[in-house]
């Protein structure tokens, strides 16, 4: 009979040796699991209570010898192969970009349009996948400031993964270095690749 | 030389602690001092003593100290740090002083790894606003550390164990598994990204999830350490007297934790963790029983675990993902007390 000698080994090597001799052993046939360690008997004999397989022991100058018996081929109800990748709540970002070349969302209304570009960001994070970048460009670098309505929507989505692109020679040119609140100054080369690089751009 | 400190332990973290039936048994014995102004006391099981100093200041005090569950010195004294750390912000409490408690084999191992833990450890209660003022050291081997953390909190703010109330939901924001990632990683099974995730997620403080619990000001919450999601969920619903419901399916693991308990790793404190629980325990029939184990794996410096009404639990995983909590999720419900306490279900 095969022996798995587990002797001088600790928590949670005698486990795993014995599942792995379970795995390995035809229904019907037996094999012995030593062990001189008294919470790795206690473990392994629990664990083989939980999982309907059959075992005697006896123990003789500290060191405990387990016969174990599998008595079916269905050895454990695990269903391994469903939780290989388990369900993490995560966020899961598509291959598009969003430009924004403006502070205000479409032509029309000035009001109207800072509730549109307000409200469309605010509606990024609810999308099934997030962007994968997010560009700012000309007057769009406004949506980044400290005093952005937008501010705290925008720090959320790069606290979420998101990179936030702002171009730093419109930074400069509308004197804002030193009311950025979210995002990296990226020159045009960064921004060119993003959205060369992108599955498809989008600009509201 | 090189520091290996996990090769000097069996049981890292918050595996080591003893076993909580052991505990209870023991505690029966020692008389709970009687004081109108203690708050909170180990009568509810939670994770720190509170005391009323006025009528807006409360003191939160709690210690926690382990042996080393990585292998550098400078991270052991991070993650020890965080854990330490972390019973405040499960009370809802501003941690603001510590002192350093720690047991160092002075003969076998460099002087500069005693440095780098206490540079972990200060530069993680840095990050958490807090003080270190002092501490105390023994010559002792295997090497142990952790903090005795005093934190202020107004005295009718205190978010407990007993503040679980039927019809809320459960949410828990770490995934699960840094035991079994531990003892894997001693057996050389566990993958390189898993151990540096689980690392990542032990340092982290629950900084931010306590300031989502105070925003939408939750009741009831506690941390998941040693005792596993299964024993700590045992103590919230005992202590406020309802049964919780967990859908283990749901509950966020680290990488390839599953696959890892699969294969039999399942550590020592797994199964004294069982037997505490058991008897208040009930699970499905056809439950999985390597998630079954999963719920009784022994986290170190683990996430917050929260009682949250029905109607805010969207907003309050939603503020819990933004604040970069990404792992957060809704595991389960708190119902009226029922013949069992804890229900694990698939």
């Amino acid at each position: 009979m095969r022996i798995v000698d587990t002797k001088g080994q600790l928590c949670p090597e005698p486990l795993i040796a014995t599942k792995r001799a379970l795995k390995e052993t035809a229904v019907g046939e037996s094999f012995i699991v030593l062990t001189d360690n008294l919470t790795s008997f206690n473990n392994v004999s629990r664990f083989l209570r939980d999982n309907n397989t059959a075992y005697k022991f006896s123990e003789y100058g500290g060191i405990w010898t387990l016969t174990v018996t599998k008595v079916s081929g269905e050895m454990i109800n695990s269903k391994a192969e469903e939780y290989y990748t388990p369900e993490v709540a995560h966020f899961e970002k598509g291959d598009f970009v969003i430009v924004f070349s403006s502070d205000k969302m479409g032509d029309g209304d000035e009001s109207l349009g800072l509730l549109l570009i307000g409200n469309f960001i605010k509606a990024l994070k609810d999308l099934d996948k997030l962007p994968a970048k997010i560009v700012f460009y000309n007057k769009g670098v406004k949506l980044v400031t400290n005093t952005s309505p937008v501010i705290e929507n925008l720090k959320d989505l790069e606290k979420m993964g998101v990179e936030l692109l702002c171009c730093a020679t419109c930074v400069n040119h509308y004197k804002l270095e030193s009311v950025v609140g979210a995002g990296t100054l990226s020159n045009m080369y960064a921004i060119a690749d993003a959205m060369a690089k992108a599955g498809s751009v989008i600009k509201p | 030389m090189k520091v290996d400190l996990l090769q000097m332990v069996e049981y890292g973290g918050c595996s080591a602690k003893i076993s909580p039936k052991l505990l209870e048994e023991i505690l029966k014995y020692l008389p709970l001092p009687k004081d109108p102004n203690i708050l909170v006391d180990i009568d509810t099981h939670d994770d720190a003593g509170v005391y009323r100093v006025n009528d807006q200041l409360a003191l939160v005090l709690t210690t926690d100290f382990f042996p080393p569950v990585c292998s550098d010195p400078y991270e052991f004294g991070q993650i020890a740090a965080a854990n330490s750390i972390s019973d405040v912000y499960a009370m809802g409490g501003d941690p603001v002083l510590a002192l350093n408690i720690m047991m160092f084999p002075a003969a076998k191992l460099p002087m500069e790894a005693y440095a780098e833990i206490l540079k972990g450890g200060f530069d993680k209660a840095t990050e958490a606003g807090v003080r270190i003022i002092g501490g105390h050291t023994i010559d002792d081997d295997p090497p142990k550390y952790g903090l005795a953390v005093v934190g202020y909190i107004h005295p009718e703010k205190i978010i407990t164990n007993a503040g679980a109330r039927a019809g809320d939901h459960l949410i828990l924001t770490k995934p699960i598994g840094t035991g079994i990632i531990m003892a894997g990683q001693r057996l050389k099974m566990a993958d390189e990204a898993d151990i540096d995730e689980a690392k990542r997620l032990m340092k982290l403080l629950n900084k931010s999830g306590a300031e989502v619990m105070k925003k939408y000001k939750l009741k009831g919450a506690t941390d998941v350490t040693g005792f596993g999601l299964a024993g700590h969920a045992l103590k919230m619903a005992m202590a406020s007297k309802v049964s919780i419901k967990i859908d283990m399916k749901k509950v966020p693991l680290i990488g390839n934790v599953y696959k890892l308990i699969d294969e039999g790793c399942i550590p020592g404190a797994s199964f004294r963790n069982l037997d505490f629980v058991e008897e208040h325990l009930q699970t499905v029939s056809d439950l999985d029983y390597n998630l079954k184990m999963i719920a009784f794996d022994a986290q170190t410096s683990g996430g917050l675990l929260m009682s949250v009404p029905a109607d805010i639990v969207q907003e309050v995983l939603s503020d819990l993902h933004s604040a970069g909590l990404s792992a957060s999720t809704d595991i389960g419900i708190v119902i009226e007390k029922s013949d069992k306490f804890l229900f694990l279900g698939n």
